[in-house]
């Protein structure tokens, strides 16, 4: 029999034993009554010399050696008998553990999602990825030729793929869906090692100009919207309107390689001219869109690879940059480095901006956790003196240090198992919310976008860890001291309490420290946040709605995009409560812009350098910009009229040659290419593309002066936004059936763009409240369990004629002792800390006076309201009942 | 009984002497007690406390194999028996018993032979 059958089959062998013991001692009085002895005597001399029944047993229970798993059964029912009969105690500890817990695995699910979960392909483990640098600059982003360029050199990689994913419509313009579309290059899925589930992958021949446009799908799609049929490689999907083939279906649980951003429909890179015209330029050197993945040679290690890349990326670099850049831009843009890092879990665009902010919220969510700890400590440290008299008790009769021991730990473990189950449920839906506004950060409404935070053995073994560690932390400590309760206490609880207390006091001493912590970082944020809200952008939301529409979608040529531009202009601005209306090809703060390279006074800029914009009249009326110099551009400035543009400040200040900036000269070159231009007005500098970044130099130009493209609408509403936006999309969408418009406030927009501010001001806040709380409630539990232990104590003090004012002073002072060494000790490790957020703050230093006092006076009054109640009770005790307490 | 002190058995030859009694027939542990008892002149005397946990032992180390089987008494009996394991954990363990024990006695008597 294993050890494992005869734990199963204790009840049997429990029986046998007790056969066996019993024939023994009946063979043993038969043989003393054939020796002559009466049948009693024979009884009591067998009794006699086989000693205690019950220890024999039990000798012979140990000799099974299951004693220890039967032990721990013994002990978690213990423990759960002894939970129950504290029904507050547990629900306190298991609630502050799960939210703990909780918080941590939502944390860690996103991490994980974003930066440890490998792609479920092939080639995973041997994938790489590439950021592009200019300085401190980063980006993931290349040009479809800078991607070929990398592919050729197949000394370095065996395979380079490059890949974007976005928002495209499946269906009929009545009942267009939106799906996560991937436009990838020829050698993606061989990049990948990735193979057909059903028909054929896309190759390099499908990217091609000229060749038809086919599809891939993904498992997922294949089964919601075709049900698995059989027959579904062959059929078509409408695809932006266009008839496309389904070739291929890739195998279960891919959702394409890019994070954050799932893809169903995967096309190539050349089909983009097919089903979006109006996305000219695609795969020209002008548009870095994509992000790289690659597989590098076997033979190389990562610092061959790296020194490979270095000569071969200066040489791609000098292909692909337009000969028309020169002079100190090009120097510039051929300054471009290339770092290879680990692609394991597919190319984001997300992986960068989110790093950082997450490693914070990590260290949070432990900070919280840390503190959960410490309070189910102090509770089980406060129960354990409060059991003194039953643990000395189990002691007196001969329970082991170490059997005491191990049933509280026991007991701690219950615990945590507990509040990690409720952890797990409430890291469920958290990481579902947190999912949903990464989701919404990408900008595509009515889409199921976000990331997919299912659990896995990651998420599992680290909860299982955290569960484990927890026990330890909280649960060891409380119950060394507990077991180790001298047998004298047996009388005398007074004194325990006293010694229990110092111990109580330094983990609230730890607790306050970490939560001065979590409070100033989120007051950090809180002000980061608002200095974003009011920063001075150079533009006022007002009540303005954005409405864009895809024109082009319906075949028409740059030319008759420049009537239908004219024409929705002149059809919107009669619309009632349209105050007024312009156009712009970029809006601030939606996410891109464009940039195009200059000649400013015979002097070439760079690549990127300035920002640039097609605008109507009244536009920056409408944005409220102001205009500093010069006029604004009229609907005279058209293509017969001579060729106009307004700058920005900065453009000015950088480019201009000093002195009155208006009829100076500029020339553009690249994809809007145009002749000299003389400048008739200077605009105040408005935020482009980000919030943290200053104003770059911003030329803008009449949209009727150069080639048409879509605009986007700007409208001053004068009626509330919803009303105007129904009565704007009743006017416009006839004129575009076949793509839904989409219509936002500016407001809306500009929020989105604080995403990460305010995520960061959301997380912060939460476990900053979370951690005071908690912190709260375990300085009230102290100081309760204080005040009821010295009751005799404070009772003589009022006897003896102190005033219950002295009395109420006394406890608050012990309170606040604690709280303010918890802050002195908090203030050097946030100060130390405070490197970790200073890249994510705006406009403060992470030692902002104010933020750092407000957070003291914070954590000073929550002590003082903690330790209020108890203070009261001790001063309104009874002085006679006191002194019989106990 | 003797009021003589009975000496006690050192730690793991009661094992040894119990492999011993079984190897020669299959017993019971009443049976076991009584050989024991016989063969040494009532020097090695086991109570129900010692020798049931080293019998369960032993088979729960596969050196002893139990069964159940009907008895002189009419009751069932659980019968002990040496396994193959148990012949070969017996011999090694006498072989090193011996060697011990006759090193012991050298060098008592030498110790003898000094002091004299």
């Amino acid at each position: 029999m294993t050890w494992l059958q005869r734990l199963v089959h204790r009840d049997r062998l429990d029986d046998q034993l007790d056969a066996e013991l019993r024939d023994h001692f009946e063979r043993l009085v038969a043989d003393l009554r054939a020796k002559g002895y009466d049948d009693a005597a024979a009884r009591r001399l067998a009794r006699l010399e086989c000693g205690g029944l019950d220890q024999a047993k039990e000798a012979c229970r140990d000799a099974r050696g299951t004693r220890w798993l039967e032990d721990t059964i013994q002990d978690v029912r213990y423990a759960v008998r002894g939970c129950r009969k504290a029904p507050a105690f547990t629900a306190v500890a298991v609630t502050t553990l799960a939210i703990g817990i909780g918080a941590n695995l939502t944390v860690f699910s996103v991490f994980d999602a974003l930066l440890l979960r490998p792609l479920p392909v092939p080639n995973a483990s041997r994938l790489v990825t590439f950021t592009r640098w200019i300085q401190n600059n980063s980006s993931e982003s290349f040009s479809y030729p800078q991607i070929r360029g990398l592919g050729e050199r197949t000394d370095l990689f065996e395979s380079v793929a490059g890949v974007s994913t976005d928002t495209m419509f499946v269906g009929p313009p009545e009942s267009l869906e939106p799906v996560g579309t991937s436009l990838v290059s020829g050698d993606y899925f061989e990049t990948l090692g990735l193979t057909p589930l059903a028909g054929r992958l896309l190759g390099p021949a499908d990217d091609r100009p000229g060749v038809p446009v086919v599809a891939v799908i993904s498992h997922r799609y294949w089964m919601q919207r075709f049900n698995g049929a059989a027959d579904t490689v062959g059929r078509t999907i409408r695809l932006e309107g266009q008839q496309v083939p389904v070739v291929g279906i890739t195998p279960p649980g891919f959702i394409g390689a890019t994070i954050g951003e799932p893809a169903d429909i995967t096309v190539a890179v050349h089909a983009n001219r097919v089903l979006r015209p109006e996305d000219g330029g695609d795969t020209t050197a002008d548009s870095r869109w994509l992000l790289a993945l690659a597989v590098p040679a076997r033979s190389l290690t990562r610092e061959q690879l790296q020194a490979g890349l270095d000569v071969a990326w200066r040489r791609v670099l000098e292909a692909t940059t337009p000969g028309r850049v020169t002079g100190e831009a090009r120097t510039r843009a051929l300054s471009m480095t290339l770092t290879v890092e680990r692609g394991i879990n597919g190319a984001s665009r997300l992986r960068a901006p989110m790093r950082r902010p997450i490693s914070v919220a990590l260290a949070l969510v432990t900070l919280v956790l840390l503190i959960a700890c410490v309070n189910v400590a102090n509770l089980l440290l406060a129960r354990g003196a409060s059991r003194g008299r039953e643990l000395a008790m189990r002691l007196a009769l001969g329970a082991g240090r170490g059997r005491i021991l191990r049933q509280l730990l026991v007991e701690s473990a219950l615990l945590a198992i507990a509040g990690t189950g409720i952890g797990v449920w409430i890291a469920w839906f958290g990481s579902g919310a947190v999912s949903d506004v990464m989701g919404a950060r990408m900008q595509v409404p009515d889409t199921a976008m976000g990331l997919e935070v299912a659990p896995n053995w990651r998420v599992c073994a680290t909860t299982a860890l955290v569960a484990g560690v927890t026990t330890v932390i909280f649960g060891l400590v409380p119950a060394w001291r507990a077991s180790g309760t001298p047998h004298g206490t047996l009388a005398n609880t007074g004194r325990i309490v006293e010694s229990h207390g110092r111990l109580a006091s330094s983990l609230i001493v730890a607790q306050v420290s970490l939560s001065l912590l979590l409070v100033i970082g989120a007051g950090l944020f809180m002000r980061s946040l608002h200095n974003l809200r009011t920063l001075d952008r150079g533009f006022a939301p007002g009540n303005v709605l954005l409405a864009s529409v895809n024109p082009e979608r319906a075949g028409l040529t740059p030319a008759q995009l420049l009537d239908f531009n004219r024409s929705v202009l002149r059809r919107v601005e009669a619309l009632p409560g349209v105050g007024a209306v312009s156009l712009g090809a970029i809006t601030p703060l939606q996410g891109g812009g464009m940039s195009q390279p200059m000649v400013v006074n015979g002097v070439s800029t760079g690549l990127s350098e300035i920002h640039f914009n097609l605008v109507a009249p009244r536009y920056f009326e409408i944005l409220g910009t102001p205009l500093l110099a010069g006029r604004d551009f009229t609907a005279g400035d058209d293509a017969a009229a001579p060729a106009a543009a307004i700058v920005n400040e900065t453009f000015v200040r950088r480019h201009l040659q000093p002195g009155n900036p208006l009829g100076q000269r500029v020339a553009m070159s690249g994809f809007f290419a145009k002749g000299e231009m003389g400048i008739v007005g200077v605009v105040k500098d408005a935020v482009y593309e980000s919030m943290r970044a200053a104003p770059p130099p911003t030329l803008y130009v009449p949209y009727l002066q150069t080639r048409g493209r879509p605009m986007h609408l700007v409208i001053d509403a004068r009626a509330p936004l919803h009303d105007v936006a129904a009565t704007v999309r009743a006017a416009v969408q006839p004129m575009v059936p076949a793509t839904p418009m989409r219509i936002r406030s500016f407001a809306a927009q500009i929020e989105s763009s604080l995403f990460q501010a305010r995520l960061m001001m959301s997380l912060t806040t939460i476990f900053g409240v979370l951690a005071l709380v908690l912190a709260v409630v375990g300085l009230y539990g102290l100081m309760s369990y204080t005040v009821a232990g010295r009751t005799r104590e404070i009772g003589v003090r009022l006897a003896l004629g102190a005033r219950p004012a002295r009395v109420q002073r006394m406890v608050l002072a012990q309170a606040l002792r604690m709280v303010v060494i918890g802050i002195a000790i908090g203030l050097p490790i946030a100060w130390l800390s405070s490197r970790l957020v200073r890249s994510l703050l705006f406009g403060l230093e992470p030692t902002d006076g104010l933020t750092i006092t407000a957070s003291v006076v914070i954590l000073l009054t929550a002590g003082i309201a903690a330790a209020a109640l108890p203070a009261r009770r001790a001063a309104t005790l009874n002085p006679v009942a006191a002194i019989h307490y106990e | 009984m003797s009021t003589r002190a009975k000496p006690d058995l050192p730690q793991g030859t009661l094992d040894l002497l119990v492999l011993q009694v079984v190897a020669l027939e299959p017993l019971h542990g009443y049976a076991i007690a009584q050989r024991l008892k016989q063969m040494s002149r009532d020097v090695v005397q086991v109570t129900q406390g010692t020798l049931y946990p080293a019998l369960h032992r032993l088979e729960n180390r596969g050196l002893l194999a139990a069964e159940w089987k009907s008895s002189d008494t009419g009751r069932d009996a659980k019968f002990y028996r040496l396994t193959r394991k148990g012949r070969t954990h017996l011999e090694v363990e006498t072989a090193n018993w011996e060697r011990l024990t006759g090193a012991i006695a050298t060098i008592l008597n030498a110790a003898k032979g000094e002091a004299s």
